[in-house]
């Protein structure tokens, strides 16, 4: 029989919250792999509450945790821990982001679950590894960013930096966190055994240092490695030009320099010895910004961006959200995305970035109102009852919210 | 017998250059898997001659390319086109990184490609993806970065926005294709059966918006997401402060508000209604930036408000400059900067293994190849090539190689 997607029949124990975890889940979950999230009483994953909201659904946690069943339990509780033990007994995955140790205060240490369960892959996701002086502090993504020398590379040099209003770190650490339990899960395949995965937000986002790293210790330290604004320190012209209506990045190779400089009918630069190189362009890199924008003042950005795509400069018009949300080639392969949520009725999400030939449709997922898979988990995979259930639910060792009218639960296959 | 590393016995047929694929194969080989590097003649990845470089070796290009094979060849030759072919047959992972379209035209399409070796999995890695009205355009990792609004927002709003002199993108799009690869060989070892994959920088960028596009979708434009500085512009405190030295990014969310008052000695900030939710603070965001900031210059260094702070549990770090942040105890301690040490360029430091298995340490001891370095061994462990065939093929340069 053809599997609905890559991962049917692996099941996951997701004790993740906010972002960083939730994205491995949330891929795993698109790829078909059964995920439980264990949400803590009373009030569940944090992100329920984030903006934007309708019908007392969040449109951040829809995004994160759509195709997850959700469980609300009291950890702290013997109860409450005896069921997520024998759940941890039926599990492929286990994944948690809380700070370093708090899991094993839980009672729920690599120790103990690879006792449970001894083909169980475990990953931790942090802030700055488990381990290290900088492993108990609290962590966010912004500040692994400004610790991994990342954030010091963005701005002006004379100004303080900027950072960026997205989750890079946080969404990059769940993707570096899906590729070492895919290995981890291949390794088993072979051999039988589980094994501990330590993943960090430090660790992902030093990894994007191509250059500066090496660059700085292979020249030892006379290539210092630092922010420089709108414009690349290294190569010119290549940076963000402005047009009359927005921006344009744009970088210029030496082979499209000469078309450059005709689309711009200035022939006079062709031959100009202070910019015939990279090195000397880079030098006079001011000037020729200038002069470039000095000629794009009177072009509007997207009739710039076709007479330089002509030439055959690599171009981009610097998009807004909204403008990329109706971009015809990102809604063509739904690179934006819209779903439907039980209760929040139509939203936009970025698409499934990882395109399997096999599996070119992607499932139809919903995302979970807090405890709505208590019974169906508790009962199928930990040998509890229904009126069990019930009765800790009454106790509040388990917690579900009422589902609204007319929304009916997504049983499993 | 006890593998040497998670990803021992599979092997990769890599025509990838630059960073994005170089990036996936990076970490394949790191984790025990053989990856044949296939440049094409006569000079082989472009980035060979990257900075930083010394004795005829870059820096970037071993930071890229440690523990590959080089196996260099001209595809445009027959000759050279029926090795690349032949070994497609060993191999369980074909990855490529040219314009949508090319590997077609040079004979090892998809279709091919599955022909010859109906296991293999095939990963193509664009800047747009292989088809769709933007395919056919150059793309670097700056033009996704800007198609996928995420250029839109990085720096001041009243000003033009600032490039990260780094390369997320690309190391990105190299972890999402890493992924795929991954799950598509894990489906394999179950299920049999090869599959080609389409992975892109316009893919993995746009899937970084965590808020932006869900909270425009479903406010009906209401919430219109912005670049905002140094500052956020949805929650706070969450910025970059002026401190007594240098800068400090710090992010009291919620519930670290009233500690973050008390830590400041501000007790009578925590229910004035000014600042009393995040709603009140943002709006008089400029006003509480200003107290916080005030309060920083009192203190003696930026040491003493990071100690306080880390005292009160609000997340807080320095904003570290690259050669600060490698030379962290932190960072040497969990080897995230690692040092490594090449046959020619010598020592000198590298990021270190971001994805870290319980049963297996990081292998320090693995070489960046020199071009061609294993052209002879390549072609003779799996085509049974002879010495002699193999330097005649050198000869009529349908293979290239480059002794030191």
């Amino acid at each position: 029989m053809q599997p609905k997607h890559m991962m049917e029949g692996y099941r996951i124990l997701d004790f993740t919250q906010f972002l960083a975890g939730p994205t491995t889940t949330r891929l795993l979950a698109e790829m078909g792999a059964e995920v439980i999230k264990v949400e803590l009483a009373p009030a569940g994953d944090p992100t329920h509450q984030l903006p934007h909201r309708r019908a007392g659904r969040s449109g951040y946690y829809i995004q994160q945790n759509r195709g997850k069943k959700s469980v609300c339990v009291d950890i702290r509780n013997p109860k409450g821990l005896a069921l997520i033990k024998e759940l941890v007994k039926s599990c492929d995955v286990l994944l948690e982001n809380f700070s370093p140790g708090a899991i094993a205060r839980l009672g729920l240490g690599w120790d103990v679950v690879r006792h449970l369960n001894p083909e169980l892959i475990m990953c931790s996701i942090s802030a700055f590894g488990q381990t290290g002086p900088l492993s108990e502090l609290p962590g966010f993504d912004y500040i692994a960013m400004a610790v991994s020398g990342v954030m010091d590379m963005i701005g002006d040099p004379d100004q303080p930096p900027y950072f960026p209003m997205l989750g890079i770190g946080d969404v990059s650490a769940g993707v570096h966190a899906l590729a070492a339990i895919n290995a981890a899960l291949l390794y088993r395949y072979k051999t039988g055994r589980g094994q501990y995965i330590d993943i960090s937000l430090l660790d992902s986002y030093f990894h994007s240092h191509e250059i500066n790293v090496q660059a700085y210790s292979g020249s030892k330290g006379k290539i210092v490695p630092r922010r420089s604004g709108h414009h690349h320190y290294a190569a010119a012209p290549l940076g963000l030009f402005k047009c009359r209506d927005g921006y344009l990045f744009m970088v210029v190779m030496a082979r499209q320099w000469v078309p450059l400089c005709k689309a711009m009918g200035r022939d006079d630069l062709i031959d100009n010895p202070n910019y015939d190189t990279n090195a000397k362009r880079v030098q006079h890199r001011l000037e020729i910004v200038a002069i470039i924008e000095d000629w794009l003042k009177d072009f509007d950005r997207d009739d710039a961006l076709r007479l330089l795509e002509d030439m055959h400069v690599p171009v981009a018009p610097v998009l807004s959200v909204p403008e990329a949300m109706e971009h015809p080639h990102l809604i063509e392969r739904e690179v934006v995305r819209t779903i439907h949520d039980r209760g929040y009725g139509d939203l936009q999400i970025p698409g499934i970035p990882l395109r399997f030939s096999d599996f070119p449709e992607p499932l139809d997922l919903q995302a979970p109102y807090l405890g709505e898979h208590n019974r169906e988990i508790f009962s199928q995979l930990a040998g509890a009852t229904v009126a069990e259930v019930a009765a800790l639910e009454a106790e509040g060792v388990l917690v579900s919210e009422p589902l609204p009218a007319g929304v009916t639960t997504i049983a499993s296959a | 017998m006890q593998p040497k590393h998670v990803l021992d016995g599979y092997r990769v047929l890599d025509l990838t250059q630059y960073l994005a694929g170089p990036a996936a194969t990076n970490l394949m080989v790191q984790m025990g898997a053989e990856v044949i590097k296939v440049e094409i003649g006569p000079h082989g990845e472009p980035v060979r001659n990257f900075p930083f470089c010394r004795e005829g070796r870059s820096g970037y290009f071993i930071q890229q390319n440690r523990g590959k094979k080089s196996l260099c060849l001209d595809p445009k030759t027959p000759e050279g086109l029926d090795i690349i072919k032949q070994l497609l047959k060993h191999c369980d992972v074909f990855i490529e990184n040219f314009a949508p379209g090319v590997v077609s035209r040079l004979g090892l399409g998809w279709d091919v490609v599955r022909e010859l070796n109906p296991e293999i999995i095939m990963c193509s890695i664009s800047a747009f993806g292989q088809e769709g009205p933007l395919a056919a355009y150059p793309g670097f990792d700056y033009i996704a970065q800007a198609y996928a609004a995420v250029s839109d927002l990085i720096g001041e709003p009243d000003r033009a926005p600032s490039l990260p002199m780094l390369a997320f993108g690309d190391v990105g799009t190299g972890v999402h294709a890493l992924t795929a690869i991954g799950y598509a060989l894990l489906e394999r070892a179950r299920d049999g059966g090869g599959q080609w994959l389409d992975i892109s920088l316009l893919d993995s960028y746009f899937h970084y918006h965590e808020v932006s596009v869900q909270a425009y979708s479903a406010s009906g434009g209401k919430v219109q997401p912005h670049r905002s500085g140094s500052h956020h512009y949805a929650v706070g405190p969450s910025g970059i402060f002026k401190a007594k030295d240098g800068h400090l990014m710090i992010l009291a969310l919620l519930h670290q508000w009233a500690p973050l008052c008390r830590a400041m000695g501000r007790e009578d900030l925590i229910a004035d209604p000014k600042f009393v939710d995040n709603d009140a603070r943002m709006i008089h965001r400029e006003e509480m930036i200003a107290i916080i900031e005030a309060w920083l210059q009192t203190l003696p260094s930026d040491a003493a408000a990071l100690e306080i702070l880390e005292g009160a549990r609000i997340p807080c770090a320095p904003i570290l400059s690259v050669p600060e942040a490698m030379a962290h105890p932190h960072m040497i301690e969990r080897r995230t900067v690692r040092t490594i040490e090449d046959r020619l360029l010598g020592k000198f430091q590298i990021p270190g293994m971001p994805l870290r298995f319980s049963k297996y340490a990081v292998d320090e001891d693995i070489q960046a190849p020199l071009l061609g370095e294993h052209n002879a061994e390549i072609l003779q462990r799996f085509l049974r090539y002879s010495p002699a065939q193999v330097r005649d093929l050198e000869s009529r340069q349908v293979l290239f190689s480059k002794p030191v």
